[in-house]
């Protein structure tokens, strides 16, 4: 596959296309540092690198998103 | 810049920084200023960046800038996608820091603040920020594995099951502790109790919105909840005051224990959107925001340290815990210095978003050393307290008396001064019942930060408001290690159980999400409990056995990085890992065979054990027992504690011979010198 689009890095997800700007980039920013799921990001990365597929929905995504996070170790410290 | 420049700038770090180091440790006698430590911390880090982790990114794995890494080879849009530099930093320091760098360093204040702080500065360089960047690396290398699957892929099966089996024993202690510290913080404090409290409907507030009236509004709602929050405290004050509500939520240890275990399994059953998720956003907004808040104080207020450079506890007789100054020091302060859990954040979700391999030296040994500084800053908080009323407050009843009076003639002589009124009014100013014997750590480091943002802002009428924010604030991460632990806790017993009964790991299930998660809260609910209702304050042994649990981890993180870079063909600097491994195995084996042999009751399990049985075949009762089926839940407690104690240490003992096996297979030439690495892909062009 080719990663010309998602080795850019577009205000803190890989975000095919034109890079964010101004608010949304540090909306986006503060997103990724908190944790929370990034459906525009997905989304941008099915449509460039699997046209075939359809995304899931933004609430399947940010479902299974929050459910992967809290089952193993990895994501919380003391 | 020029070459000479350059010379002559890491010169000045190092004169500034040996200098600030040389003066703290020969002052004797008089306070010196919180700068001091800052300077002496901050120029050490410089110097551990520029030079000593050079080795790892250049010697050791030679990280490559062209080399595509997982993030973008394996990109999915989900786990895998490349993330900015700052983002990852930011994302890698909320996960790794939370309440162990507050509550460590505060703890270990009573040998003076000099031991916690060299230890906190020296070993972070050469052991804490070395293993998070190596095993961030080893991560990358491999597409993001874990820490387990590392320890049984370089190692062999028998560490991978020791270590599995040792993180689940990490997080029961882990979570007990924290939850015994949220006890003793809010015990008899209806104030703090409403504020903590109120934090669970803000929580499910905001899920309710995210789902169903706004959703994917993250910051927006975020917005709103840390408005609540700061509400919360205002409506806890009124409600601390009120005739009802007052009596009300003034609760004692072992209900706020109970409501903590309905709690945490609330959390590990209802649906993560409608409490976990929000709570944890909330959280990562407090705790960033509360660490730049204390740094600003710390550096606009400079406040002197009223603590002395050492004092005369390092021999042992200490009243917030037993032990002498080596090996106790090294156990009470892991996050800071070197915490084994950090381990499974490096090989976690950060491996997977890293946008390009020569950012492991700045995000793996950048943020340890970021969070090395709180642990300092949260030293410094600590030390602003006089003495007489850091040992006040930090001090089991069993020892000071409950009167304000019998603390005072207490702590004289230990040699330090405390008039009973100056207690009182603080008690006063921060709006609390007492102060007497609030353990734990949490309600000291609140007074101490109370003092510095009051400082700066409010004056001594606005104490209270930040004392009790500084505790809202700590119990919310805490509770957010607590809940989403006990989830996690959940899952790897399902995992295990599994093997046994195969509906057992189907993790929708209902009956068996009910029942793991009931055990997994039994178990640490259990130890919750022994502490709570510990005569000796329970601080005093379940916080030794979480700092020899994590620095098992770091044993078994450190193994895995020195086992990586032998099959590297790097051996010749293995001695990194290795240095930092060696020193942990003797401390967590000395401090383990103490807290098990010694024959001071305060120290060693067995010998408590011993004594309390002693007292009941006597006929009377330890003090703090009111009969003798709670003497022999003493005994049975200490015991249990021995064993788990004994468990850490067999881990310890097996991981290192595994490691060790391995090492000479390798070195020998018996098995092949190959690294299991994923071979080089190049990146693309950004």
């Amino acid at each position: 596959m080719s990663n010309t689009d998602t080795a850019r890095c577009a205000g803190g997800a890989a975000v095919s296309g034109p890079p964010l700007r101004g608010w949304a980039r540090i909306a986006a920013t503060i997103r990724t540092i908190i944790g929370a799921p990034d459906y525009a990001a997905y989304v941008a990365h099915v449509r460039a690198h699997h046209p075939e597929r359809e995304p899931m929905g933004e609430r399947e995504f940010v479902a299974e998103r929050l459910n992967s996070r809290y089952e193993k170790p990895g994501s919380r410290c003391c | 810049m020029p070459r000479w420049l350059s010379a002559l700038l890491w010169a000045a770090i190092s004169l500034t920084g040996a200098g600030a180091i040389a003066f703290i440790a020969l002052q004797r006698g008089e306070t010196i200023n919180a700068a001091w430590l800052l300077v002496a911390a901050v120029c050490t880090y410089a110097i551990g960046y520029r030079f000593y982790s050079k080795i790892i990114a250049a010697k050791i794995f030679a990280l490559d800038a062209t080399r595509a890494t997982p993030a973008a080879r394996l990109a999915d849009g989900r786990d895998f996608h490349p993330t900015n530099k700052w983002i990852v930093f930011g994302h890698h320091f909320a996960a790794i820091a939370g309440p162990g760098p507050l509550v460590g360093p505060t703890l270990a204040a009573q040998f003076g603040f000099l031991p916690g702080a060299l230890w906190i500065i020296v070993g972070v360089v050469l052991g804490g920020a070395v293993q998070d960047c190596v095993i961030l690396i080893s991560s990358v290398r491999r597409n993001g594995k874990s820490l387990g699957q590392m320890a049984k892929e370089e190692i062999g099966p028998i560490a991978g099951y020791t270590a599995l089996v040792a993180v689940l024993g990490i997080m029961i202690i882990l979570i007990s502790v924290l939850a015994l510290i949220v006890v003793n913080a809010l015990k008899s404090s209806p104030w703090g109790t409403v504020t903590i409290g109120l934090t669970v409907p803000i929580a499910m507030f905001m899920g309710v919105y995210l789902k169903y009236l706004r959703p994917g509004r993250v910051l927006e709602v975020s917005a709103i909840g840390i408005v609540l929050l700061m509400l919360s405290l205002y409506v806890g004050r009124w409600a601390g005051t009120h005739p009802v509500l007052a009596p009300m939520f003034t609760l004692d240890g072992v209900t706020l224990a109970y409501a903590l275990m309905v709690y945490g399994f609330a959390a590990s059953v209802i649906p993560v959107w409608l409490l976990l998720a929000p709570r944890d956003y909330l959280s990562a907004f407090v705790k960033i925001g509360v660490v730049v808040a204390l740094a600003v104080g710390i550096i606009l207020v400079l406040p002197p340290l009223q603590m002395p450079a050492v004092t005369q506890f390092i021999d042992g007789t200490g009243p917030v815990f037993a032990g002498k100054v080596f090996p106790f020091v090294f156990i009470t302060i892991a996050c800071g210095a070197i915490s084994g859990f950090h381990a499974l954040i490096s090989s976690g979700t950060t491996p997977k978003i890293l946008e390009n391999e020569a950012y492991a030296r700045f995000i793996g040994y950048g943020a340890m050393l970021t969070e090395s500084l709180v642990a300092i800053m949260a030293l410094i908080a600590a030390c602003v307290l006089t003495p007489g009323v850091y040992f006040a407050i930090n001090a089991p009843a069993g020892l000071i008396g409950t009167t304000a009076e019998s603390a005072a003639a207490m702590i004289a002589t230990w040699g330090f001064t405390l008039s009973p009124t100056e207690l009182t009014m603080l008690a006063a100013q921060v709006q609390e019942s007492s102060l007497l014997s609030r353990t734990g750590g949490a309600p000291s480091l609140a007074v101490g930060m109370a003092k510095i943002f009051s400082d700066l802002l409010g004056g001594t009428n606005s104490m209270a408001l930040w004392y009790h924010f500084a505790l809202m604030f700590e119990a919310l991460f805490i509770l957010t290690t607590l809940d989403a632990g006990t989830r996690v806790g959940r899952f790897m017993l399902q995992d295990l159980g599994k093997h046994i009964w195969a509906p057992f790991g189907r993790v929708s299930w209902y009956p068996a999400v009910v029942t793991s998660s009931a055990m997994f809260v039994a178990c640490w609910g259990f130890f919750l409990y022994q502490g709570v209702t510990d005569p000796l304050g329970g601080i005093n042994s379940l916080w030794p056995l979480f700092g020899i649990a994590n620095q098992l981890l770091a044993t078994i993180a450190l193994c895995v990085g020195t086992t990586v870079i032998i099959k590297m063909g790097k051996a010749k600097y293995a001695w990194m890992t290795i240095l930092p491994m060696i020193w942990l195995v003797i401390v967590t084996m000395t401090a383990g065979t103490l807290k098990l042999f010694d024959p001071n009751p305060k120290l060693g399990f067995l010998a408590h054990a011993r004594w309390v049985a002693e007292k009941v075949a006597a006929g009377e009762l330890p003090p703090g027992v009111s009969d003798a089926a709670g003497a022999a839940r003493l005994v049975f407690n200490d015991r249990l504690d021995a064993a788990v104690a004994a468990f850490f240490m067999i881990s310890v003992i097996v991981i290192l011979v595994d490691s060790m096996r391995e090492w000479w297979a390798v070195l020998a030439g018996r098995k092949p010198m190959v690294s299991s690495e994923e071979p080089y892909t190049a990146r693309a062009a950004a």
